[in-house]
């Protein structure tokens, strides 16, 4: 393969991690090495929280990619709750927030030392989510080369002391989304560092049986979808009392709410709200394809993957106002709504009303912002304004 | 930007103490008080090898201007030089690295909340010399803001992977000359990051009487002029073989070495009667040592700013460097006020000329003068960085 050498730094790696940055992380290296040499250090993790160790270290292969494990030395700190509850809501000291990535995981000092001793042999190194320690501690070493995926909303370990330098140091920095930028770039003022708006990129939709889905589940006449993890973090429960509000107003009276995804919180118990639990991948398509619209009420998603997946099946989307990013994607593809609290009802009616129109348009957004070929246009800038002149 | 920034220093230490860039701290925050409000934020230390906790805790006023000091919690170690040799191995970990930077100390960690805290109250954050503990720790917590005098060389801790983050994060720099800014160039590929090539000022007494420093110490004929400290890390060692070698050497001008400089020889300096070391010196008869001399002798080959070589030139006198030294030769080559020498032989060669050619001398020194007008004043100083506080004013606002 000819092209940059590259290496892809992020916290966990493997056909058995599931997380969007993680997701994001993938689909990079698979583009990147159509025209580059590329290569992963990551730990032995596969779980975000405890990082325990799950595959072996030493060298692994995964779509044709050389991956480096590197051992985690030690998980998440058992204790990391009440130190997070100390160093976001207490009066603490800096020496706290200095150990926070280390506490935090996954600690990896051999990432570190390769990062050292064998950086300077890569052309750029890109380096996924700003706040696990690989990343806060390994660009560091390593600017000169670094680029930066951040993943970043805006939440509260943003101001701590790890990332105060981190957004200055990359050579460039690759936001997933416009909101993502500005907020960044109102928080640190780092608008000196060159940056490319990556997006995502899909391939085909894969084919979509609705019937079959609607068969196999015992789902007739239409319906409202939510694809993802069913709790309260994600806004789920905002969620079902919006939809039993309207309800009893008198509204959507033909239609289902249907919940895919691992339930993760307590669910009512009425025929018009149906939980699957986490679907097969045709499940999935299907239910994307054949549902009137796709609700996605979580307030802190970073991308929302989801979104774009429904407007492939020119499905629109109805989004919380709250999130800018999902917000603001849904406005740019014109191909939904977003709904502030207790507008849900309204907001609904009318995506529905006009469904044909903002589908085409979610169709017409994703086959020309979510291309390969626009999104390796995007990765090619950023690895241009990454390696050294 | 208010009309009067609001700046924040940072130095290892600060007051009556001996040392390059902490002068050079403590010259500008005083030329600089009249345009911005200033606040200092240093080390309980005196010296700068054992960090021993000298002054106390506190708030302290240096020269009208408020100075915040922190207690150093541990000073250099004992182990340092073992420290110093593991990180500057060729092959070392990454853990040998942040083993050196505290081993080398001052650990200040109260410093480093003090930023942590207040440093965004200040529109900027003047940060003096990339190598020690509160630079290391503390620009990468106000990185927005930071404006950084590195005061660096081409040394082995330059290239160590723990530097590099301080010169990437800065909004802007302050370099020392053109050369230091090549290196740092060079070295980190930061040319995205604004600096400018700012030193500092230099100050000479219009009235400067050679023959009355000859008088004072009994001098005749012609001497060369060596000033500071004398030890073996200046070069003094190669100035006295050079310059012996050249007066023992047939048909040679018979010459004397003065030598000056606070402090004891920190190595034995040869008894030979053309060998004379005077001792300290007050401004006035410093300048008057100069006025006086064939030259000034500077052996050192790590420098980042030499403040007697700018000296030397403002008060209309040549230099002599080591050719090796890659600051001082390339510096004294663009001033056209000074001569390098590869090996004793080129020293003895160029000892003779000046000894010899006093127009020669007048006539280096004199662009030496235009050399230091240009860029080494206080106001064209002060001016530098009030742009470059502008500057960091203008991008995070």
């Amino acid at each position: 393969m000819t092209g940059r050498r590259i290496l892809l730094v992020v916290q966990r790696y493997g056909a058995d991690v599931v997380g969007g940055s993680e997701q994001h992380a993938r689909l990079v290296a698979q583009r990147l090495a159509q025209r580059h040499t590329v290569e992963i250090a990551t730990t032995t993790a596969a779980d975000y929280w405890t990082w325990a160790p799950y595959y072996p270290a030493g060298d692994d292969f995964l779509d044709s990619i050389l991956i480096r494990r590197f051992p985690i030395a030690a998980g998440r700190d058992p204790e990391f709750k009440a130190f997070e509850h100390h160093v976001l809501e207490e009066e603490h000291h800096v020496a706290d927030e200095l150990a926070w990535t280390t506490r935090q995981g996954p600690d990896c000092p051999e990432l570190l030392e390769f990062l050292h001793a064998h950086g300077q042999e890569y052309d750029a190194i890109v380096f996924y989510t700003y706040i696990y320690a690989p990343t806060a501690l390994g660009l560091p070493i390593v600017p000169e080369r670094a680029a930066l995926i951040s993943t970043a909303h805006d939440e509260y370990p943003l101001r701590l002391a790890p990332y105060r330098a981190l957004f200055h140091l990359p050579r460039a920095i690759g936001y997933l989304t416009p909101e993502e930028r500005a907020m960044v770039h109102a928080r640190f003022h780092n608008e000196q560092v060159p940056d490319e708006v990556l997006g995502y990129a899909l391939g085909d939709a894969p084919p979509a049986d609705v019937e079959a889905f609607r068969a196999r589940h015992g789902i007739a006449g239409p319906f409202v979808l939510y694809l993802g993890q069913v709790s309260e973090g994600k806004g789920c429960d905002e969620l079902i009392n919006e939809w039993i509000a309207h309800r009893e107003a008198g509204g959507a009276a033909d239609l289902t709410l249907v919940l895919a995804g691992t339930v993760r919180m307590a669910l009512p118990d009425r025929p018009d709200v149906r939980a699957l639990g986490r679907v097969s991948e045709e499940d999935k398509a299907a239910a994307l394809a054949g549902a009137q619209v796709l609700v996605q009420p979580s307030r802190l998603e970073s991308l929302g993957i989801v979104l774009f997946e429904a407007w492939q099946y020119g499905t629109p989307a109805l989004v919380h106002a709250a999130n800018p990013v999902t917000a603001g994607q849904t406005a740019r593809a014109g191909a939904g709504r977003s709904y502030a609290d207790t507008m849900f009802g309204a907001a609904l009616d009318a995506v529905r009303a006009e469904r044909e129109r903002y589908g085409r348009s979610g169709r017409a957004y994703v086959e020309r912002e979510c291309s390969y070929a626009a999104f390796d246009e995007r990765l090619e800038r950023l690895v241009e304004a990454t390696v050294r002149a | 930007m208010r009309d009067r920034p609001s700046v924040l220093v940072v130095v290892q230490r600060y007051g009556d103490v001996s040392g390059g860039a902490e002068a050079h701290a403590r010259e500008l925050v005083t030329h600089l008080r009249p345009y911005a409000d200033l606040a200092v934020a240093t080390t309980t230390a005196a010296d700068y090898w054992t960090w021993e906790n000298v002054y106390t805790a506190g708030i302290d006023a240096v020269d009208g201007v408020p100075v915040h000091r922190f207690p150093v919690e541990s000073g250099r170690a004992r182990d340092f030089r073992l420290r110093e040799h593991r990180a500057f191995a060729k092959v070392h970990p990454l853990a040998a690295e942040d083993a050196f930077v505290r081993a080398q100390g001052p650990v200040a960690p109260e410093l480093l909340e003090h930023l942590r805290r207040f440093g965004r109250d200040f529109d900027a954050v003047l940060f003096f010399t990339y190598i020690y503990y509160p630079t290391v720790n503390g620009l990468p917590l106000v990185p927005e803001r930071a404006v950084l005098v590195p005061t660096a060389h081409d040394e082995p801790a330059l290239r160590l992977s723990v530097y590099r983050r301080l010169f990437h994060a800065p909004r802007a720099f302050a370099f020392n000359s053109v050369e230091e800014r090549q290196l740092i160039h060079r070295t980190f590929a930061n040319e995205r990051i604004p600096g400018d090539v700012v030193g500092v000022g230099v100050d000479v007494p219009a009235d400067r009487d050679g023959a009355r420093f000859r008088a004072r110490f009994g001098i005749d004929g012609p001497y060369l002029l060596y000033l500071g400290r004398i030890v073996e890390s200046k070069g003094c060692g190669t100035l006295f073989d050079h310059f012996l070698r050249w007066q023992r050497s047939g048909g040679s001008t018979a010459a004397t070495l003065v030598l000056a400089g606070r402090g004891e020889p920190e190595m034995p300096v040869p008894p030979d009667p053309r060998i004379r070391h005077v001792g300290a010196l007050s401004g006035q008869q410093k300048f008057d040592a100069l006025a006086g001399a064939s030259a000034l002798v500077m052996p050192s080959l790590l420098e980042s700013l030499s403040m007697v070589t700018l000296e030397a030139w403002a008060a209309e006198r040549p230099v002599v460097v080591d050719a090796r030294s890659p600051v001082l030769s390339s510096m004294a080559a663009r001033a056209g006020a000074g001569l390098a020498y590869r090996s004793w032989m080129e020293f003895a060669e160029i000892a003779e000329l000046l000894v010899t050619d006093a127009a020669l001398g007048d006539r280096l020194g004199r662009s030496g003068a235009r050399f230091v007008e240009a860029t080494y004043t206080w106001p064209v100083v002060v001016e530098k960085y009030r742009d470059l506080f502008a500057e960091v004013a203008a991008r995070n606002s």
